[in-house]
């Protein structure tokens, strides 16, 4: 992107600076926050404003609300809806990123958009992170909108209702419906990442679902059943085990929630998740993920 | 005018005080030079697609890349544009410093849906720090400005492909290459977007483009570039063209170079190079 072809170190280069006509409209370089502020604007004119977009955060709406309504429901309280979201937030998510990301890259390549940019003064990486965080911006709003929305049910059907807001273990406090809400989002953007990466790895209709699709599967599920045949033949340790369940996106995110929103509140117990390898695991990913992706748009 | 591959035209000499009209020519056409292609070669696993093209584009002039299908031509001018990168051969781009030095014109253009073309082509424009008023005018000169609030895919193939031509001419790049812009536009459309093209160059770009409309190549086109298995077998001007083929016209040329296997489209690799 952006080096086209040899530009010549010679004098020549000299001989063809004379000002003729084209000179008229001399464009300059725009800035790379310039660069990612168009690409944002394009993310949302195609991927956001749309009609499937809107469906996809009803629906995550619809489910988040009705995984509530048909558990404890609303005046369970916070701490119930955050185990009682935990497990299919671990199917969803993911669901979600895939449907916003694994076209991103590949629908540009497909149409021979990408060839064109190759033409214009941008660098793989700033197409790869400008892609990203437009479409981030619609996955904040289709996991984190629909899981904000339900705070206000909780909020005020919840009983007994807290006198103060507080974080100190023992109390069903919204704070551990907050730390959810930020811990989902952060693995929503880590499995956007990955679904971009891989996105941009495949190259033609027919492997993009399927590639895609598998990539996902195997990164989610593979990696969670290596762990548990890693540590049943005794490959993984108990002692490592905790900091290991950082390896898989997915292990990592479950530890940082039971860690951070479910098991603080009984003050004691055993120790789940490491939090500050789980949030190395999912940092690692990300930024992993998209270092792939500009890698397979430079091929 | 040259015949395979061997077109430079004094390319690297310097000239004296003394040196004749011709040689001034030479070197005017030498000094103007902004993008150099030697020898190219490409190949597709064991095919070979170019087999040693060489080729000078010059600022204000428009080159016109002919020859049959599977001739080599796309290859050639992703090469050009820095799409992929030649199996042999060297391309440097020598001309002025810009953002952009090389505008694009795919074969099918196509822009992400959910856009207008103002839209789309604003997202190009600003990729070069221009406005979408400048965007616009871009748009203006190929005669698609009513379209701009249009969504992208509501165009027929033809607006698409002059909105792809306005693309291709954003940023102001020293250096254009369309891939067969004529494709798919009614006769009067096409013979607008060739004298835009001129226009273009008349203001100091150089347009390289691939056509099959051979009549409108000849009447618009400073240089000739015919490729034929993957060989750069005529360039020149369409005059020279046509007097060192002697024939009549482009057509004819293109005919004649044809004869033996009319109707046919050559494959490389699978159809017989004798």
């Amino acid at each position: 992107m952006g080096e086209q072809v040899e530009t010549s170190e010679s004098g020549v280069m000299g001989q063809s600076e004379e000002v003729t006509a084209m000179d008229e409209t001399i464009v300059e370089q725009p800035s790379t926050g310039a660069v990612f502020t168009s690409f944002v604007r394009r993310e949302i004119n195609t991927a956001i404003l749309t009609g499937s977009f809107i469906a996809l955060t009803l629906s995550v709406f619809a489910v988040v609300v009705g995984i509530t309504l048909v558990g404890s429901g609303f005046s369970a309280g916070y701490i119930t809806t955050v185990m009682e979201l935990l497990t299919p937030l671990q199917l969803l998510v993911p669901v979600v990123a895939f449907v916003l990301g694994f076209n991103a890259i590949l629908s540009d390549r497909r149409s021979g958009e990408l060839d064109v940019l190759r033409t214009y003064p941008v660098a793989a990486w700033q197409v790869v992170i400008g892609v990203y965080l437009g479409r981030a911006l619609g996955l904040v709003i289709a996991i984190g909108g629909p899981l904000v929305l339900l705070f206000v049910p909780i909020a005020t059907t919840s009983t007994p209702r807290l006198p103060m807001y507080a974080s100190h273990t023992g109390a069903d406090t919204p704070i551990l419906y907050l730390r959810l809400i930020v811990l989902t989002l952060l693995f929503a953007l880590v499995m956007l990442a990955v679904a971009i990466a891989l996105s941009a790895l495949v190259s033609s209709a027919r492997t993009a679902i399927l590639g895609v699709g598998l990539g996902l599967i195997l990164i989610l599920f593979g990696l969670d059943l290596a762990l548990s045949a890693g540590f049943s033949i005794g490959f993984i340790s108990d002692s490592a085990l905790i900091s290991s369940l950082a390896l898989s996106p997915l292990s990592a995110f479950r530890g940082l929630v039971l860690e951070m929103a479910i098991s603080v509140t009984e003050g004691t117990g055993p120790e789940t998740a490491s939090p500050v390898a789980s949030l190395i695991g999912l940092a690692v990913w990300g930024g992993g993920s998209l270092v792939v992706a500009t890698w397979a748009l430079k091929r | 005018m040259d015949k395979r591959s061997d077109d430079t035209s004094g390319d690297g000499e310097h000239m004296t005080s003394t040196q004749t009209e011709q040689q001034t020519v030479s070197e005017t056409a030498a000094d103007s030079t902004v993008l150099r292609a030697t020898d190219i070669k490409h190949s597709y696993g064991q095919i070979e697609v170019l087999e040693g093209v060489s080729l000078e584009l010059h600022e204000g002039a428009v080159t016109a890349l002919i020859g049959p299908n599977g001739a080599g031509k796309t290859t050639f001018i992703r090469a050009l544009a820095g799409l992929h990168a030649p199996t042999a051969g060297e391309i440097s781009y020598i001309g002025p410093e810009r953002p952009r030095q090389i505008g694009y014109l795919p074969q099918r253009p196509a822009f992400r849906p959910g856009q207008t073309v103002e839209q789309a082509l604003t997202f190009y424009a600003s990729l070069v720090g221009l406005s979408g008023e400048q965007a616009l005018s871009a748009l203006d000169t190929v005669g698609l400005l009513d379209a701009k609030d249009r969504d992208v895919d509501a165009l027929s193939g033809g607006m698409k492909r002059l909105v792809g031509i306005a693309q291709a001419r954003i940023g102001n790049p020293p250096v254009v290459i369309l891939d067969e812009p004529g494709s798919g536009l009614d006769p009067e459309m096409s013979l607008h977007v060739f004298q835009s093209l001129n226009e273009l160059a008349a203001d100091g770009t150089a347009i390289l483009l691939s056509s099959h409309d051979l009549a409108l190549v000849e009447e618009t086109a400073d240089t000739v570039v015919m490729l034929d298995d993957g060989n750069l077998l005529y360039h020149g001007s369409p005059t020279e063209v046509i007097a060192e083929a002697n024939a009549d016209s482009l057509l004819d040329v293109f005919r004649e170079s044809r004869q033996a296997e009319a109707g046919t489209v050559s494959v490389r690799g699978v159809t017989d190079d004798g």
